[in-house]
């Protein structure tokens, strides 16, 4: 089934979900992100590339205006979900971001119940009506995070308790649990260990089925195993954007080469 | 010889000693100092430590001793002479152990652990002295008063001429009336004031208004009693008590717990600043991500998380607004009612420990002793609502971290 919708998605479901144009950032005099135009489509994982302190985290905190939350930080250019600029006045950042919702480097579950972190967006979005609604998206969410069957018994201990992979996958869920469009992953698996590394990876592939994955990696190899398609930051520059496996065999810029083959960053 | 010339005749013996220890230390050396277990200057502590410590113990001991009434004060000279004859023995062992072997560095650490450690021993049985002084004379006052009348009695006559009436009823409800009130007033503004202050507040508001805040803090309690007295139980007073006919005191249980309130705010607000700036950012950047508004995001995953912590500010400020004093005797008056009445004069534990204390005392006389027996009373209190708030923290701290 799983094989279907990837054959699915590379032919029909190339719509295109958020667009950026001429996008630059700055933090206080830093000028952190220069003219960055990119398409990013739905329904496919597109992985940002490049060495630390490129701009790919800082770009992609933009995409969800997590950098409204930085005083110093300051945003010129446009970015548009489904053809609406989210920079617009009338946009609410709030409900931004539960149509685009954001895994984070470290896992942070909050000091709550494995259910009431799962239960935290839908909750506060009003997404059920009454409990057995609210139950059924818990487990739905914790089943798409591969999480279900390790803490279906243990719904109500903290979710501070799980292991550094599970606790991941718990905020992924609960990300998932809030019915976003889009899900931005910063890093999610910088901190975790090879096999939960690969848990996670085998979920972001089963995600994109449902939601546009934008995630940022330090690891090509990830990001060679989980996107379609690959953008490559250097110094705040989007350097080359295309298909994963163009990126990865043939480069058109030789910074990217450089990159890839380790020569920089 | 007086003990001041000793203390300071044994400093200098022991500067001197510093030096000496020194140079010999260097001597000892040769042509390389790595032939030295320890750097010289170790060697030189050493003996230091071995000329002033000996010097310190004869004095500890000889005013323990006088204490005890088995030393008498003429015998000041001796003990000056004997604590300067074990500081010359001492420096005179500490400087024949010198030489390349001798692990200075190790006596001088060993000897630093035990100043810390008698340090820390000090402020330990000082509380113990403290309690046991109380107990001691609680056990006087028992043997002179009956202890069902003092717990349970609801009335405070205390007569000099004796048959005193000494129930702790209407103090500790007089307490208890005007602390609740006081942690009315204070948690909930010290409360919204922290949080405004570390969610909400740019840089420079923070700059300005925390210190603002905090100046409240450094306020004596006196001076919140003026104001209790001439400007807030007045107001109160004639805006509210005699327009709704409640009373006609200027000084009211609600005059002391308003005024006590404002006293705690800083301290609330201060605690609890400090311990919702310690969440993690991760945890807000979590909530905000997941389409939360700042305020949901403070409600539900901020405050949850910082609550063990701001528990333990609350009972604090409880512990401090039992133990007032001063803004009670001039905000709430000096008389001892059980009373619902918030308009009404009422009194405190404390302030009738002053009372107790203050002018002639026969400490033979129950109505003085019982001031023991209160403040018996009040440090259980508050030691309880401590061990309540460590409890609270330690329990809740495991779970979340």
């Amino acid at each position: 089934m799983y094989d279907i919708n990837r054959a699915e998605s590379a032919v029909t479901q190339q719509d295109i979900k958020i667009s950026a144009k001429d996008v630059q950032v700055y933090y206080g005099d830093k000028h952190a992100i220069k003219d960055v135009n990119v398409e990013i489509l739905d329904k496919t994982v597109t992985a940002f590339i490049g060495p630390s302190g490129c701009g790919k985290s800082t770009f992609l905190r933009c995409i969800n205006r997590m950098n409204d939350t930085i005083p110093i930080a300051r945003i010129e250019g446009k970015i548009a979900l489904d053809g609406e600029d989210i920079y617009d006045r009338r946009v609410d950042p709030v409900q931004l971001r539960a149509k685009v919702g954001m895994v984070f480097q470290k896992p942070n579950p909050f000091p709550k119940s494995i259910y009431d972190n799962v239960a935290y967006g839908p909750r506060i979005h009003g997404l059920s009506r009454n409990k057995a609604e609210l139950d059924e998206i818990v487990e739905k969410s914790l089943r798409g995070a591969a999480l279900w069957n390790e803490v279906k018994d243990r719904l109500n201990e903290p979710g501070t308790g799980l292991s550094g992979g599970q606790q991941q996958r718990l905020c992924i869920a609960r990300a998932v649990a809030t019915a976003p469009e889009v899900l931005l992953m910063d890093e999610p698996c910088s901190a975790l260990d090879p096999i939960a590394t690969g848990q996670v990876e085998e979920l972001i592939d089963q995600l994109r089925s449902e939601y546009s994955v934008v995630i940022v990696t330090h690891s090509m190899q990830q990001a060679a195993r989980v996107s379609q398609k690959t953008a490559f930051f250097h110094l705040g520059n989007l350097v080359e954007y295309g298909e994963t496996d163009d990126i990865f065999t043939k480069p058109q810029d030789s910074r990217t080469e450089a990159y890839i083959s380790g020569r920089i960053g | 010889m007086p003990l001041s010339w000793a203390l300071l005749a044994s400093l200098l013996l022991a500067v001197a000693g510093y030096l000496i220890g020194r140079s010999r230390a260097y001597a000892t050396a040769g042509s390389d100092i790595r032939n030295l277990h320890s750097r010289p200057t170790y060697h030189g502590a050493s003996v230091a430590l071995l000329t002033l410590t000996p010097a310190i113990i004869v004095m500890i001991v000889a005013s323990l001793l006088r204490m005890a009434k088995t030393l008498s004060p003429e015998a000041a000279g001796l003990v000056g002479l004997f604590a300067l004859a074990a500081a010359i023995a001492g420096l005179g062992w500490g400087i024949t152990r010198i030489g390349a072997g001798y692990q200075a560095r190790n006596v001088v650490e060993r000897i630093v652990l035990g100043v810390l450690i008698f340090c820390s021993s000090i402020a330990i049985l000082t509380t113990a002295g403290i309690v046991l002084s109380l107990i001691f004379e609680t056990g006087h006052f028992f043997q002179k008063y009956n202890w069902l009348g003092f717990f349970f009695g609801t009335e405070w006559t205390p007569r000099f001429q004796g048959n005193s009436a000494l129930g702790i009823l209407p103090l500790l409800w007089g307490t208890l009336y005007i602390s609740v009130i006081a942690l009315l007033v204070a948690v909930p503004i010290g409360m919204f004031a922290a949080i405004y202050m570390s969610e909400y507040a740019s840089k420079r508001v923070r700059g300005i208004a925390k210190p603002a805040i905090e100046i409240l803090a450094g306020i004596p309690t006196i001076v919140y009693g003026l104001f209790a007295l001439i400007t807030v139980g007045p107001m109160l007073r004639d805006y509210f008590a005699q327009p709704l006919g409640l009373g006609n005191s200027g000084s009211s249980v609600l005059t002391a717990g308003l005024v006590m309130g404002i006293m705690l705010i800083p301290f609330v607000s201060s605690l609890s600043d400090d311990i919702i700036n310690a969440v993690p950012q991760s945890m807000r950047d979590g909530a905000l991500g997941l389409g939360s508004t700042p305020s949901e995001t403070i409600r539900q995953v901020v405050l949850p998380a910082a609550l063990p912590g701001v528990v333990g500010a609350v009972l604090l400020a409880a512990s401090r607004a039992i133990g007032e004093t001063m803004i009670v005797v001039l905000g709430a008056g000096a008389a001892a009612r059980l009373g619902l009445n918030p308009f009404e004069a009422m009194t405190t534990i404390t302030v009738k420990i002053v009372s107790q204390l203050t002018g002639d005392n026969d400490f033979a006389a129950p109505e003085t002793l019982v001031a023991f027996a209160l403040g018996l009373t009040l440090f259980v209190i508050t030691l309880g609502l401590n061990i309540v708030a460590l409890y609270i923290v330690r329990k809740y701290r495991e779970q979340y971290e």
